[in-house]
C-alpha cells in the first residue's frame, strides 16, 4: 500500500488534482460564504457588485438602487436558508444537489482539457501508438468485369464464361456486363473502393493481395453482384508523419483524454475511500 | 458559478506547467493545404446539412447532452455514446457535415439549466428549470409548450433576454474553434451554419444558413436571430448581403420543412400581399439556391392532394399534413400547394411567366434535422428526431410531443435524409460551389449514385462510351440551364447505381412540370427505365406494375432478388413544346425495404399498432434541369 502511495506521489495526475483541490478550496475560504456555524453574515462590497453584474447580464441593464436592495435581501434570505439548512443536515441527501456537485466535479477533471496543449512527444506517442488509424492504408490498383447478379450457379458459369472469352484473348472491357462504376482503379485507397463498390468487395480484393498479378480472379462479390478482379498492384504506404495528419491526432488526443482525465480523476478519488457494499 | 470558473482558469494554468515539452504553438495550418480539383465532378459526396446538437435551445431541453465536437466525431465515423447511453456508429462515414443549431436563444436552455434558482425570478423559467432538473420525460415537457408560447409570440421576455450578444458570442466563437478544428480538406468538411428559426404563428419557415469560409471570416457575424426579423426572410438576406459584403465571404440558405408551413413557404405572392414582384423573386432565388426536400420531419417531395396522378406521392407525409408545426393551426387543403416542392417549383414558372425571374429555381437536397448530434438517415440505424426517441421498445407508437393537439405518432418520423453533392473536391469551397449550381440531390438515407444530364443531342448510342464526359461537355448536369436548341426535344442522360450495400432499384422516373401560353401550371410523372422491363410491360393505364415485395417483417429483412443494380438511359421528352418554360428532375425509387419501426420490433419487442407503415421505397430526387424559350 506504501508502495502504491509512493507511486501515487509521482503521477503528475494527482499533482494536478491536489494541485486543483487546493485552489478549490482557497476560492472557497476566501469567499463569503462562511463558515456554516458562523452567525454573522457579511454582505461585502465584492459581493454586491457580482449580484448587480448577474442581474445586468440577465436584463441588460443595471438594476436600480431599489433592485439592488431586492437582490440583497434575497442573497441574504438564500444565506440564512442555506446555513440552517446545512446545520439541519438538509443538504446530505438532497438528489438535484448531489448531481449538481457531481458535475462540477467531472466538469473540473475535463474543462482543463479543453485549454490544454499536448506536446509533440504526446501526439507522437499516439500515433505510434495506432498509425493505422491516421493511415489511409494499402493502395490496390486493379481492373474489374462485372458479372451480374444471380443465384451461386449462374454466377459462377458467367464467371466461367468470362474466363473463357478473356482467356481467348477478348478486351477485357467487352466483358461482362455494364455497371456505371469504374472499370478500373490506380492507387485507390480502401475507402476509395468502399465508396465504389462497398465494404464486402474490398474484403474480397484484400484477400486477393497475396495472388499472383495480371490473372483475374474470383467472382469477388460487392453490393451489386460478382465480379472478376484483376488487381494489378498493392503499395502498402509508410507510417504516416505527425504532421500531416497532427490536427487530427490532437482532436482524438483532446477527446480521448478528457475521458481518461475523468475517469482516472475518478479513480484517484475512490482509492482514497473504502467501499463496503451490502447487497439485500 | 463564477467562482468555479476562477477555480477553472487557475486549474488550466497549472496544467499548462505540467506539459513538458512545451511547445503550444497552435497548428491550423491544413485549411490552407492544396486540394487536388478534379477536372470535372467526379465524386458525389455525402453529407448533413441540418443538425443540432446540446447547443440548441430545444435539443438540450430534449436531454440532449453531446456537443458540436462529438456530432463531428461521429459524422466523420468516429464511435460515440449517445446521450440515453447506446454506443453510436454510422456504417459509413459522412463526407461533410453542417451543425445547425438554432440561432434563437443559442446555448440559453443549458445556459437556464446551469443557473443559480436565485437568479430566475420569471415563474415560466422557473418551472421550466425544475422541469429539466426533474428529469429526462418532464424536460421534454419544455419544448410543446415554448413552441407553443412562441407561436403566440408569448415566450417570457426574460427568457429572450438570457440571450444577450456577449452569451451568443461566446457560444459561437468556442463553437466555430470546434468546427475549424475538423475541417480536414479532402477528407472530412466541417462547415460553420446555423438554423435561422423563422415560424411566425408556428407555421414553419425555418431555413439553415452555411458559410462558405473559415472562422476568421465567420467569427465577424454571430448567428442571426429570427427574432430581428418580421414575418418574412428578408431580414435574413439582408443579414447575409451584409456578411458578404463585410467579410468578402459567401453564405447561402436552404429552406426546409415546407410541409409544416401551413402554405406560407411557396407563395405566390410577396410579403405585402400583392403579386411577388421581379424585385423579391430576384432576392429570394440568389440566396436560396436549394430546398432540403426530405428530412426526419417529414418528406415534401409531393403530396397525393396536388399530384393525384403519381401513385408515389404519398411518401412521409402522413402526420405532417395535419397542421402547422405545433399544431396550433389545422391544415387547409388550399395551404397543400405553397408546401411541397414540385409545386413550388411550378409556381416558380408562373412567377417567370409574369414576373420573367423565377424565384423557386430550387436544387433539392435531404438532411436529417436531427436533435440528437448524430447524423443518422439509415433505418437499420436510427438513433431518432432527438434524445427522447432515441432507439427503445416505445418510441414507434408514442404521440410527439412537439405541443398543440398530439395527433403526430413517432412512426411518423423518416430515418431521413442526406445531401449528394457532386464536386471537384471534398473542400468547403468546392462543396459550397456545387450547391450554389444546384449539382446535387436529395436522398431519403440510402446512397444511391444518380448522374442527370441534359443537351439536344444524346443518344443511345452516348451509352457505350464515357456518357459522364460527353454529358459534360454537350450538355449540362442537374441543377443547370438548357436554353433552346438547334431541333427537335431534349434529350437526357439519366443514371442511378444502387448504394453499393443498400438496395436494389425499382425504378427511375422523370418528373415534369410546365407552364402553358396562360400561365397555367401542369406536372407528369415519366417512368423512363426500370428493372426487369422485358417482365413489366406498361399497363392499360400507362403505369408500369409494382416490382414486388420482398420484405419479411418479422426479420426486419428484404432481398435483391427484385429490382436492378444499375438503371441507366437516354430519355427524350415526348411531349415537348419549345415554347413553353419546363423543368425536369429525376426521382429515383428503391425497391421496398423495411422502416425503421420494424428493426425496432425486431431489436426491442416494440409493439406496432395496425395504422403503422412498417415497408417503404426510399427514393432521390435530383435538382431539376431547366428549360427556357430562348429570349
Amino acid at each position: 500500500m506504501k508502495e502504491r502511495l509512493r507511486g501515487l506521489g509521482r503521477e503528475p495526475l494527482v499533482h494536478f488534482l491536489l494541485g486543483g483541490l487546493a485552489i478549490f478550496l482557497f476560492f472557497a475560504w476566501r469567499g463569503t460564504e462562511a463558515d456554516p456555524a458562523s452567525r454573522t453574515i457579511v454582505i461585502e462590497k465584492g459581493q454586491v457588485e457580482r449580484l448587480a453584474e448577474q442581474f445586468a447580464q440577465t436584463y441588460r441593464r443595471p438594476p436600480d438602487p431599489d433592485e439592488i436592495d431586492g437582490l440583497i435581501r434575497d442573497y441574504v434570505k438564500e444565506e440564512v436558508y442555506n446555513r440552517e439548512a446545512r446545520r439541519l443536515g438538509l443538504d446530505q441527501d438532497d438528489s438535484v444537489i448531489r448531481q449538481r456537485l457531481r458535475q462540477k466535479m467531472e466538469y473540473l477533471a475535463r474543462s482543463s482539457v479543453e485549454s490544454e496543449q499536448p506536446g509533440e512527444a504526446q501526439l507522437q506517442k499516439l500515433l505510434d501508438a495506432n498509425p493505422a488509424r491516421y493511415s489511409d492504408g494499402a493502395v490496390y490498383s486493379f481492373d474489374q468485369v462485372y458479372l451480374g447478379q444471380g443465384d451461386p450457379e449462374q454466377v459462377e458459369a458467367g464467371a466461367r464464361a468470362a474466363r473463357v472469352r478473356l482467356a481467348g484473348g477478348a478486351d477485357w472491357h467487352d466483358v461482362g456486363e455494364p455497371l456505371s462504376v469504374p472499370g478500373s482503379m490506380e492507387q485507390a485507397t480502401r475507402s476509395d473502393i468502399e465508396r465504389q463498390f462497398g465494404d464486402r468487395f474490398v474484403d474480397g480484393l484484400v484477400a486477393l493481395a497475396a495472388g499472383s498479378p495480371d490473372q483475374w480472379h474470383g467472382p469477388v462479390v460487392s453490393g451489386y453482384g460478382a465480379h472478376l478482379v484483376r488487381l494489378r498492384k498493392v503499395v502498402t504506404p509508410q507510417a504516416p508523419k505527425l504532421a500531416d495528419v497532427r490536427q487530427r491526432v490532437e482532436n482524438d488526443w483532446r477527446a480521448e483524454t478528457i475521458d481518461v482525465r475523468e475517469k482516472a480523476a475518478y479513480q484517484a478519488l475512490l482509492d482514497g475511500y473504502t467501499v463496503r457494499i451490502e447487497k439485500p | 458559478m463564477r467562482r468555479l470558473a476562477g477555480a477553472v482558469v487557475a486549474i488550466a494554468a497549472l496544467a499548462s506547467c505540467t506539459d513538458q515539452d512545451g511547445t503550444a504553438a497552435m497548428q491550423q495550418g491544413s485549411a490552407d493545404r492544396q486540394v487536388a480539383q478534379a477536372p470535372y465532378p467526379e465524386q458525389v459526396y455525402w453529407g448533413d446539412t441540418h443538425l443540432h446538437t446540446a447547443n440548441s435551445l430545444d435539443a438540450f431541453a430534449f436531454g440532449n447532452r453531446l456537443g458540436p465536437e462529438q456530432a463531428l466525431r461521429f459524422a466523420r465515423g468516429e464511435k460515440v455514446t449517445s446521450t440515453t447511453g447506446i454506443a453510436a456508429q454510422l456504417s459509413r462515414p459522412l463526407d461533410f457535415l453542417v451543425v445547425a443549431d438554432h440561432s434563437d436563444s443559442l446555448g440559453v436552455t443549458r445556459r437556464l439549466y446551469e443557473m443559480p434558482p436565485s437568479q430566475v425570478t420569471d415563474p415560466v423559467l422557473r418551472h421550466w428549470q425544475d422541469l429539466m432538473k426533474a428529469g429526462p420525460r418532464e424536460s421534454q415537457k419544455i419544448i410543446g409548450e415554448m413552441m407553443v408560447l412562441g407561436a403566440k409570440g408569448g415566450l417570457p421576455k426574460a427568457y429572450e433576454e438570457l440571450s444577450s450578444e456577449e452569451t451568443t458570442h461566446s457560444i459561437w466563437t468556442e463553437h466555430t474553434g470546434i468546427v475549424e478544428r475538423y475541417n480536414e480538406p479532402s477528407k472530412f468538411t466541417a462547415f460553420m451554419g446555423f438554423e435561422y428559426s423563422l415560424q411566425p404563428n408556428g407555421n414553419n419557415l425555418h431555413r439553415v444558413v452555411i458559410f462558405r469560409d473559415g472562422k476568421d471570416r465567420a467569427d465577424q457575424v454571430l448567428p442571426f436571430s429570427s427574432r430581428q426579423g418580421n414575418a418574412d426572410p428578408e431580414k435574413l438576406w439582408d443579414y447575409m448581403d451584409r456578411y458578404e459584403q463585410t467579410t468578402g465571404g459567401r453564405v447561402l440558405a436552404i429552406p426546409h420543412n415546407s410541409n409544416v408551413s401551413n402554405g406560407l413557404m411557396f407563395e405566390l405572392v410577396g410579403p405585402d400581399g400583392g403579386p411577388m414582384t421581379a424585385d423579391y423573386a430576384r432576392r429570394r432565388v440568389a440566396h436560396e439556391p436549394l430546398v432540403e426536400a426530405t428530412q426526419i420531419k417529414g418528406d415534401s417531395e409531393a403530396h397525393p392532394f396536388l399530384s393525384p396522378n403519381d401513385e408515389f406521392a404519398g411518401y412521409g407525409v402522413a402526420g405532417w399534413d395535419q397542421g402547422n408545426l405545433p399544431f396550433t393551426i389545422a391544415k387547409q387543403p388550399g395551404m397543400l400547394a405553397g408546401e411541397y416542392v414540385r409545386e413550388a417549383l411550378k409556381r416558380g414558372l408562373a412567377v417567370e411567366a409574369r414576373t420573367g425571374v423565377n424565384p423557386y429555381k430550387l436544387g433539392m437536397i435531404g438532411s436529417t434535422d436531427s436533435h440528437t448530434s448524430l447524423a443518422t438517415a439509415d433505418d437499420d440505424n436510427f438513433f431518432g428526431k432527438h434524445t427522447g426517441n432515441e432507439p427503445n421498445a416505445i418510441r414507434a407508437m408514442e404521440t410527439m410531443d412537439l405541443g398543440g393537439k398530439g395527433r403526430r405518432i413517432g412512426w411518423n418520423f423518416l430515418a431521413s435524409g442526406y445531401a449528394a453533392v457532386w464536386a471537384t473536391a471534398n473542400t468547403r469551397e468546392a462543396l459550397f460551389d456545387a450547391m450554389m449550381r444546384r449539382e446535387v440531390y436529395a436522398t431519403t438515407g440510402p446512397r444511391m449514385k444518380v448522374r442527370l444530364f441534359g443537351g439536344w443531342d444524346f443518344s443511345a448510342a452516348d451509352l457505350k462510351s464515357d456518357w459522364v464526359k460527353s454529358g459534360y461537355a454537350r450538355g449540362v448536369p442537374m441543377g443547370g440551364d438548357l436554353r433552346k436548341g438547334a431541333r427537335g426535344a431534349p434529350s437526357f442522360i439519366v443514371s442511378a447505381v444502387k448504394d453499393p450495400i443498400g438496395a436494389n432499384l425499382d425504378r427511375v422516373q422523370i418528373v415534369k412540370g410546365w407552364v402553358d401560353a396562360t400561365g397555367k401550371t401542369h406536372e407528369k410523372v415519366f417512368d423512363v427505365v426500370w428493372s426487369d422491363m422485358t417482365r413489366r410491360q406498361r399497363g392499360a393505364n400507362g403505369k408500369v406494375p409494382a416490382v414486388g415485395n420482398t420484405v419479411k417483417e418479422a426479420t426486419a429483412s428484404y432481398s435483391n432478388s427484385i429490382g436492378a443494380a444499375e438503371l441507366t438511359t437516354v430519355w427524350r421528352d415526348p411531349e415537348f413544346d419549345a415554347n413553353q418554360s419546363a423543368f425536369y428532375y429525376v426521382r429515383v425509387l428503391e425497391i421496398p425495404t423495411p422502416r425503421w419501426v420494424l428493426y425496432d420490433a425486431l431489436r426491442y419487442g416494440a409493439k406496432l399498432g395496425p395504422d403503422i407503415e412498417k415497408v417503404h421505397q426510399e427514393r432521390a430526387y435530383t435538382s431539376p434541369i431547366w428549360y427556357r424559350p430562348a429570349g
